[in-house]
């Protein structure tokens, strides 16, 4: 029985990177969650490299898996259900300009002038 | 690291890094696991580069707790 199991992997290929690309997912949240609660700005900064970085690994791995055929690719949402939820998304935008111009009417005028603004106290003076 | 930047770490800092040390000290194992039974070599290979990466993170985590660790107040509070 032990012969049999040394000829046989333990667990397939395709299950065991399955494994990492969940625990890859799973270390992105942590990665993330631990960003937001930082309050050293140097340990906040190495978890925001870290993040990206495990972003990339889990990016990567899931391109060599659907790659090799060990990933079933989603299916395509249907061109009707984008269609409504971008008709949806557009009200919401006219929505949220609306909104804006209501309360901060000054707002347009205000980045007009932006560039005749100075940016601050003048370093000459 | 600008060291105006270095503030005492957080119980709760504390507990992410130790947190994600173990994570990619898995994540290290199960690569290696992946690397033994691929046959294919571009997977081997991606994976052992894999392995470096989650190597580089370990060596950052720990960095930083030794960087933080005479910043640490010497009685718990």
């Amino acid at each position: 029985m032990n012969s049999q199991l040394q000829n046989t992997d333990l667990l397939p290929l395709e299950d065991i990177l399955n494994t990492i690309l969940c625990d890859l997912k799973r270390s992105v949240r942590e990665y993330t969650t631990a960003t937001t609660e930082s309050n050293c700005p140097s340990i906040r900064q190495m978890f925001t490299e870290l993040t990206d970085s495990t972003l990339k690994l889990q990016g990567n791995l899931y391109q060599i898996m659907s790659q090799n055929n060990m990933y079933t690719a989603p299916t395509p949402a249907p061109r009707t259900e984008v269609s409504k939820q971008l008709q949806s998304a557009q009200q919401t935008v006219q929505k949220a300009q609306q909104f804006v111009q209501q309360r901060v009417p000054n707002m347009n005028a205000a980045y007009q002038q932006q560039p005749n603004i100075p940016s601050g106290p003048s370093k000459f003076m | 690291m600008n060291v105006s930047q270095m503030q005492p770490m957080s119980n709760k800092e504390l507990e992410y890094i130790s947190d994600c040390i173990s994570n990619e000290d898995l994540l290290i194992k199960q690569c290696a696991a992946a690397a033994v039974v691929s046959q294919n070599p571009t997977i081997s290979q991606a994976i052992t580069q894999h392995i470096r990466t989650h190597e580089q993170h370990l060596t950052k985590l720990t960095g930083a707790l030794q960087q933080h660790q005479n910043l640490a107040p010497t009685q718990g509070h």
